[in-house]
């Protein structure tokens, strides 16, 4: 590391911002921005989840809804059992890894965009099969009955708490062998293979931890919502949006992946909210213009700004790898 | 189950599959050429459904002419949108994430164009042939539906015999089996890519028409035929017309078959089912396993 001043900031911005959002609440925040925090948390927590498969390895999924929808019900269904919400969250991540595994096992076989196909035909099914399930209410939803106060705090301080080990595990997974050997998938998948990284088994971890961190998300917000339904979880647009907020941040990296997280979430709740009508013209258009314009999405941009305007050329590299290749370059998907 | 219903359920899978045919070489041609998965498919089949709609309902023009007529009218909205788009994208042999975006992208929105241009309520096109039915011995066919078979047919048959027989169909032959090689002897690849293009979407907008004919329709319209339609192509493994045909009929006799097993609810569930099972088993498709079958023989 170079002791550049921004290599500096860089290294200690995950640091102050903990300890800023740890002290928050004392502040006398209203309800409101408590919520809107909270729900950003959950969001960050699942961009960074799809980043891990997304961006590191490169295969795009659209169906994180289902890890999200599998940890939501799963944690529903043992807190209205009267098992403690934290037990319910670890074992939400945990049906949601093993789901993984069932999605992966044959979809991984194979390269290119089966896997991507596949996970539509994925939420798809696993929605259908929700609408029709009679443990979990079907179509009409599920209630979670919850027998102790609501305490708006101690939500935020879980979400919080689950972003920041979303956070600390893409950090460990980026600097390991095991997220080189992702990298490596990505860029190209036989010379990886080469070098000993079995892309398959790779693939399939990658997919695990994301889908746990998705489905832990999804236990934590149906504990906060308290009513949960197979088009919201379990919707194709919960997928699309969690796909959307590392394309926007910046692809591959952690930093993008969490300022996509908090730009959605704020966005979401804030603008969009207002005009629910054009909300999918707004996300398709953000999309098109960043696979088009701005590849590496709002890092990539400030990368570029930072860059011109300081002296000292600091390596941006401090937090990990570059994400220009990943949409600009002739990889595969 | 008696020997009618057999053959009844029979030749419903059959109609079904000329429908699927449709549907998905517009898919394969892209991918085939391009290596992008389309997945705006499912956006310019809504699309093509609204277009017959609206034909009929202003103008009075019969769906069947009206699917006829979206075949032209989306080939020049598929030529614009790779002018504008596509064409951009980096070039590949394989295909790229940023091109599975795009076309996301994309699709997100023409459907938030078609909910704001013709709200969220379901329609539907009826027309006198809609409920029309031919009765032979104790089979019977819904008239419409045979119609659209033979439409279907007609137009896959045209894609097949301009494939095989035209400079163009060559350039598209050549840049599937080798992009390199076509750009030596002369394929202008921009000019074939964004001519295939827009057959491909023609043919979105073609299989989205005939489709409104026979099923309601709302702008989240395409999204369960993507999934067959890739279904379709991977079983048919993934560049061949006449691979999609054969895809196509397999994915239309299971389904109606499965009927007699699963609840109708299901359905969706099937298609993903039948993705896995051919996943698994035969991952260069069924057309894999004939030419495997005649390399050997």
């Amino acid at each position: 590391m170079k002791g550049g001043l921004g290599a500096r900031i860089k290294l200690m911005l995950p640091w102050l911002a903990l300890a800023a959002l740890l002290l928050a609440p004392a502040l006398g925040l209203g309800a409101n921005l408590i919520r809107l925090l909270f729900i950003t948390f959950v969001w960050v927590t699942t961009s960074l989840a799809w980043n891990l498969l997304g961006g590191f390895a490169g295969q795009v999924s659209f169906g994180f809804a289902v890890f999200y929808g599998l940890g939501a019900y799963t944690a529903a269904l043992l807190i209205d059992a009267g098992i403690s919400p934290y037990l319910s969250f670890f074992a939400a991540g945990a049906v949601a890894a093993l789901g993984s595994f069932l999605v992966g096992l044959p979809t991984f076989r194979l390269r290119g965009p089966y896997f991507a196909i596949a996970t539509i035909g994925v939420s798809e099914a696993v929605r259908v099969i929700a609408d029709n399930l009679a443990i979990t209410g079907g179509a009409s939803g599920f209630r979670i009955v919850e027998k102790v106060p609501f305490r708006q705090l101690e939500h935020y301080y879980t979400a919080l708490g689950l972003a920041a080990l979303a956070v600390a595990v893409s950090l460990l997974i980026e600097h390991s062998k095991f997220g080189l050997g992702l990298v490596a998938i990505r860029h190209d998948e036989d010379a990886a293979a080469d070098v000993g990284v079995n892309p398959y088994t790779y693939k399939l971890w990658a997919h695990a931890v994301a889908g746990a961190l998705t489905g832990m998300a999804g236990g934590v917000f149906a504990r906060y919502a308290a009513f949960i339904h197979p088009h919201g979880v379990f919707a194709f647009h919960t997928s699309v949006y969690i796909l959307l907020m590392p394309v926007i941040g910046g692809i591959g990296t952690v930093l993008g992946a969490v300022l996509g997280g908090v730009i959605f979430g704020v966005v979401e709740e804030q603008l969009v909210a207002g005009f629910p009508q054009i909300h999918l013209l707004l996300y398709g258009s953000l999309l098109i213009f960043i696979i088009l314009v701005e590849p590496d999405g709002i890092v990539g941009l400030f990368g570029r700004l930072w860059r011109r305007f300081s002296k000292e050329h600091v390596d941006t590299d401090v937090t990990g790898p570059r994400p220009d290749e990943i949409l600009r370059g002739t990889g595969g998907a | 189950m008696t020997w009618a219903d057999f053959l009844n359920l029979l030749i419903a899978a059959l109609l079904l599959g000329g429908i699927y045919a449709v549907m998905s070489v517009g898919m394969t041609v892209i991918y085939g050429v391009m290596k992008i998965v389309n997945l705006a498919h499912a956006g310019f089949m809504m699309l093509g459904a609204y277009f017959a709609f609206e034909l009929y309902q202003r103008f009075h023009i019969a769906p069947i002419a009206g699917a006829l007529l979206a075949f032209p009218a989306f080939f020049l909205v598929g030529t614009v949108v790779y002018w504008t788009l596509v064409r951009w994208l980096p070039k590949s042999t394989q295909p790229t994430l940023a091109s599975l975006l795009l076309m996301f992208g994309l699709w997100l929105v023409l459907q938030n164009i078609g909910y704001l241009v013709w709200g969220n309520t379901d329609r539907s096109i009826l027309s006198p042939m809609t409920f029309s039915v031919i009765h032979v011995g104790p089979i019977s066919i819904s008239t419409l539906r045979l119609v659209v078979f033979v439409a279907a047919v007609a137009c896959v048959g045209i894609l097949e015999l301009t494939l095989e027989r035209t400079w163009f169909g060559r350039s598209v032959r050549a840049l599937i089996q080798n992009p390199y090689a076509g750009k030596i002897v002369g394929v202008d690849e921009e000019r074939t890519s964004r001519l295939t293009f827009g057959l491909g979407i023609a043919f979105a907008g073609l299989a989205g028409a005939l489709l409104a004919t026979l099923y309601s329709f709302d702008p989240d319209f395409g999204r369960p035929f993507l999934l067959r339609a890739f279904v379709i192509i991977v079983l048919g493994g993934l560049e061949s017309v006449s691979g999609v045909a054969l895809g196509a009929m397999v994915l239309a006799l299971v389904e109606t078959f499965s009927i007699l097993l699963v609840p109708a609810s299901y359905q969706t569930a099937i298609s993903f089912t039948l993705l896995v099972v051919v996943l698994i088993v035969l991952p260069g498709g069924v057309a894999s396993l004939l030419a495997r079958k005649r390399r050997l023989a």
